[in-house]
């Protein structure tokens, strides 16, 4: 019988949360089709914010940067967040991997604005100009935790009897690597990178610290607009973004789902 | 590893599209090779149209970038990362980087549309003589409020302390502007740093705890234009737009005075493109340019030509080009070094800790 009312209260509570979560980016969007210029009041559907928009060569420039920023960064950290997993994760002495797993996991928890900071002072001591390259460097070097994260378990849960019957079976470290390894942790991989493409599309605390020379991207902008009062040009983008987002989302969930699939075909 | 493989190709793929796509958008700015501005300014404070005819007139490309407070445009140029041409910090922060060596003296003579500005809004305290800083927009501080929802005019400061305002009032955030309330309602000048007379001005500041309904930031202008509030302590141009938003609000300047500031256009000592600088500054003082930029903008122009351009309705307007007697009332900040701005902080703080 609980299961019942339960199900129903959980379905009730579901949708709850689902609307609190999704109503306000829904009003948003709502007002992104305002004929009006404010979002005081609606006065009819059109679609001169999304023109605006489009004629706003600044802004373009500056959602472009954020994506070329997330997707190179992503990319990088990728290849060296994972190549930390293996490491730590392959490590024999208990005592070290977990030393590294510390040291990875506390630039995870620790605030935004004091690796901003950090960043800035550094790129000041080492002479490098602010501008595309330090925001990439930054979104590397916050991103690469991250990656780390999310592959370590897969790699955790691989057989070490796995890696031995490759060995016995000839195999090379070469071979090992890419095709024992590497495939067997795809799933973390695919995490590690999608995770990293969201974090540094949205973020703002670091970017703040360390943009400059005429770079700058969409969060640090909208930051500085919303002072001014937010133009629905930038609920239009908005919107925009959150159908990148699904995107992304369901790109992710299509390759996750794919990539199930071979391991049992493989057995063929 | 096939899916790996293809995936990043994917990804790889995706990143040069999009990098071609920013590459197609830029292209135009090649034309302009080496001859770049840097201009650092406040959000959305420069009429984008304007800048694009400068862009055409002189051959000279800006590459616009904007800060949000007076600190962070002051670390960004300490930090010195980055060069910008011309900055545009306020009154008090142009003291603090004229003390710090961080500005370029200006040659006037190579601003010949100086003398369009009003002679009234040169040669102020924070920087006499000019010699760093040519004056942009001003304003000043004030209180917005609805007439039909308070039971009596609003005139003074000392009106927010009314029984009648009971949660009604919104304050900006800020410890010089807060404090300064204090400080003016007691008679003393916004610049004071005697301890005794802060600690009087927060004790005051104590009893009007009842009546504020929050301590915002630029949001402010969203809230009285949506009607949470019928009071609030806010810049004149942000009430400004709130009037255009919501016409029952109307704007006073509080009589015991209040603050004047003024933003400026400066040299940084790092900047590159010096020449280009002055021909932005000078344009940007053409009459007719001043006036499309303050029609843009909303704020009032400090430049006399420019004013005789501006539609008689705006101009008019006492509330925001108040007259000399009002003007005589009003106060620049003066920067007060570390001690004091620490202790202005410290009691902002504890003014807002203050439990009704």
């Amino acid at each position: 019988m609980w299961e019942r009312t339960g199900g129903r209260l959980g379905k009730a509570y579901l949708v709850f949360v689902f609307f609190v979560l999704y109503a306000p980016i829904l009003y948003l969007i709502a007002f992104s089709f305002n004929a009006g210029d404010t979002m005081y009041a609606w006065e009819g559907f059109s679609l001169d914010w999304y023109r605006e928009l489009l004629n706003d060569e600044r802004l373009l420039v500056i959602a472009l940067n954020t994506l070329v920023i997330a997707l190179a960064s992503s990319i990088l950290a990728t290849v060296v967040g994972t190549a930390g997993a293996l490491l730590i994760g392959m490590s024999e002495a208990r005592r070290r991997r977990e030393t590294l797993l510390l040291l990875n996991n506390v630039l995870l928890v620790s605030p935004d604005v004091q690796i901003g900071i950090s960043f800035l002072l550094l790129f000041t001591l080492a002479g490098i100009a602010l501008g595309e390259g330090s925001v990439l460097l930054a979104h590397v070097a916050f991103s690469v935790p991250i990656v780390v994260l999310m592959v370590l378990p897969q790699v955790e849960k691989m057989p070490k009897t796995l890696l031995d019957a490759a060995y016995d079976l000839g195999a090379s470290h070469r071979d090992v690597l890419f095709r024992v390894i590497l495939p067997y942790i795809t799933p973390g991989i695919l995490a590690g990178f999608f995770m990293a493409l969201t974090y540094s599309f949205d973020d703002f605390a670091v970017t703040f610290f360390v943009t400059g020379g005429g770079f700058s991207t969409l969060p640090v902008e909208i930051y500085s607009r919303a002072r001014r009062g937010v133009s629905l040009e930038l609920n239009a983008l908005s919107a925009l973004l959150f159908l990148l987002s699904f995107a992304f989302a369901f790109g992710y969930y299509w390759i996750q789902r794919r990539e199930m699939r071979p391991r049992s075909e493989a057995r063929r | 590893m096939r899916t790996l493989v293809r995936f990043f190709a994917f990804v790889g793929l995706l990143l040069a599209l999009v990098v071609s796509a920013r590459a197609a958008v830029t292209a135009k700015y090649r034309a302009y090779g080496e001859n770049v501005l840097h201009v650092y300014n406040w959000g959305d404070y420069i009429d984008p149209a304007l800048l694009e005819r400068f862009q055409e007139e002189t051959g000279i490309r800006v590459v616009y970038e904007t800060f949000d407070s007076n600190e962070e445009m002051l670390a960004k140029l300490r930090q010195g990362g980055t060069s910008y041409d011309v900055a545009v910090p306020s009154d008090y922060a142009i003291q603090r980087l004229i003390r710090e060596g961080l500005l370029l003296p200006l040659d006037h003579d190579r601003l010949p549309n100086l003398r369009y500005i009003d002679p009234r809004f040169l040669d102020l305290p924070f920087d006499p003589g000019n010699r760093y800083s040519v004056p942009y927009f001003w304003g000043t501080l004030g209180i917005a409020y609805r007439p039909d929802r308070v039971p009596f005019e609003i005139r003074s400061w000392r009106d927010l302390w009314s029984l009648d305002l009971r949660g009604q009032v919104l304050l900006v955030d800020g410890p010089r502007e807060v404090v300064g309330i204090g400080l003016q309602t007691l008679g003393y000048s916004l610049n004071d740093a005697d301890p005794a007379h802060l600690e009087e001005a927060k004790a005051l500041l104590d009893t009007l705890v009842p009546n504020v309904k929050a301590i915002v930031g630029d949001e402010i202008r969203v809230l009285l234009a949506q009607d949470e509030a019928s009071v609030g302590v806010i810049w004149s141009g942000d009430a400004k737009s709130v009037l255009e938003h919501n016409p029952s609000f109307e704007y006073v300047i509080p009589e015991e005075g209040s603050n004047i500031w003024f933003d400026n256009f400066v040299i940084p000592k790092t900047a590159r493109n010096v020449e280009g600088a002055y021909k932005f500054i000078n344009f940007f003082l053409d009459p007719e340019v001043a006036a499309q930029n303050a029609e843009y903008v909303g704020y009032a122009t400090p430049n006399r030509e420019a004013f005789a351009l501006l539609p008689e309705e705006v101009t008019s307007d006492e509330r925001f080009y108040p007259p000399e007697e009002v003007l005589r009332r009003l106060e620049v900040y003066l920067d007060l070094g570390r001690d004091a701005v620490a202790r202005y902080n410290e009691l902002f703080l504890e003014f807002k800790m203050h439990r009704k």
